[in-house]
């Protein structure tokens, strides 16, 4: 093929005529002036590209998109939370199983409250000791938690753990007024589990960064 | 108490530092924070950018990524698979911005070129600038995604569900046009 200045056009709407092109562009000043304005509405296309920063628009649309969670996806709908709930209801009754066999060592129970006396020891050791290795984790995530470069999420799990410990504070004070009720049990446990996984999505998240 | 207050998605601990396309798009099925904390990562500049040529407003850029990534979130479970995650979400964020361009009754202006920084109104820069808003919109979009912000031809067939080959002769044909207007002297 013969390449004219007329097929110049053609050629950059097809790669497979550029060499060709290429060939006749050294021999053409017209094409080659033709082709570096092409050239150059590319090159300069590139710094049309526009940057700044945005510090507060992933926090914005963090926010949307939790606020999206709380409608749509209630705590009830959470199979983790189902299940957590499942792992105090059994440590309940395997407390309350027990009774029988410690009970002729105890006073008769008045049988008016769910938990007897022995079985909410049980309750309250294990519990106890499930709080002691929270603690422990908090240790753990105490420096993730409190560092100065630390990144946006974990300012989200902070206020998740703040929440929680004052929801824990207020939920033992009803156990305290009232430790024979299952359900405030129930509840405390399902705190306590929710403020482990957090603590363990925090430490993880450490891993990462 | 109730457990409404604000709790954090969850934040997907198993999705892999450099995920593909389909492992984020479980994970964000799943509604794992940290998958669309990744696509913001991988796509909110070149998204901001995008928005902000067709707004021609920073503020009225990000208000459109946000709102881009509120509809990713919601329409994420009816994402096939066999779709580029990319081309899906440019082309979430260019409906955002014509709905933008609706709600502020600006379809029949042009962007106003005031709002553009004072450092880029230089020579070939800001013609260029001027240039394109002279293109019809659909050879400025493929000239935006391709040449100012790097989009594959592939991607940009995805985003405006045309096939690869009509990406490539609308882009020549923008290019042609902006050639002409740069060019050729005002009559």
């Amino acid at each position: 093929m013969i390449f004219e200045c007329g097929d110049l056009e053609r050629a950059l709407a097809n790669p497979e005529l550029m060499a060709e092109a290429q060939r006749h562009i050294r021999t053409c000043e017209t094409c080659r002036n033709e082709y570096r304005v092409w050239n150059e509405i590319s090159n300069t296309a590139k710094q049309l590209h526009s940057e700044w920063e945005s510090p507060d628009l992933w926090l914005k649309i963090r926010r949307d998109l939790q606020a999206q969670v709380r409608p749509a996806k209630g705590w009830w709908l959470d199979r983790k939370i189902w299940a957590g709930a499942i792992v105090a209801a059994a440590l309940v009754l395997f407390a309350f199983l027990r009774w029988p066999v410690s009970a002729p060592n105890t006073p008769a129970s008045t049988g008016k409250d769910f938990l007897t006396e022995q079985a909410f020891k049980e309750v309250e050791k294990n519990e106890a000791a499930y709080r002691r290795s929270i603690e422990d984790l908090s240790r753990l995530a105490k420096p993730e938690l409190e560092g100065k470069a630390a990144p946006p999420i974990l300012a989200s799990y902070r206020e998740k753990l703040l929440m929680l410990d004052a929801a824990i504070q207020e939920t033992r004070s009803n156990v305290a007024q009232n430790p024979f009720n299952a359900s405030l049990q129930t509840e405390l446990a399902d705190l306590y589990r929710e403020k482990r996984q957090t603590l363990e999505e925090v430490l993880k998240s450490g891993q990462r960064n | 108490m109730t457990w409404e207050i604000g709790l954090p998605l969850p934040f997907g601990a198993t999705l892999p530092d450099n995920p593909t396309d389909a492992e984020l798009v479980a994970s964000c099925k799943r509604g794992e924070l940290r998958a669309f904390e990744k696509l913001y990562e991988l796509h909110a500049a070149r998204m901001k950018s995008l928005a902000f040529h067709l707004l021609a407003s920073r503020g009225d850029a990000e208000d459109a990524v946000q709102e881009a990534f509120l509809k990713v979130y919601k329409a994420v479970g009816g994402f096939e698979e066999n779709s580029a995650l990319s081309s899906w979400i440019y082309r979430i964020l260019i409906n955002c911005c014509y709905d933008t361009l609706r709600k502020k009754h600006r379809l029949a202006e042009k962007p106003m070129l005031s709002e553009f920084p004072i450092e880029s109104k230089l020579g070939l820069k800001v013609a260029l600038e001027r240039a394109l808003l002279g293109l019809n919109e659909r050879h400025r979009l493929v000239f935006l995604m391709f040449e100012v912000e790097g989009l594959k031809h592939s991607e940009i067939a995805g985003v405006l569900e045309v096939p690869e080959g009509t990406s490539r002769a609308w882009l020549f044909e923008a290019k042609r046009a902006l050639k002409q207007m740069l060019t050729e002297p005002r009559k």
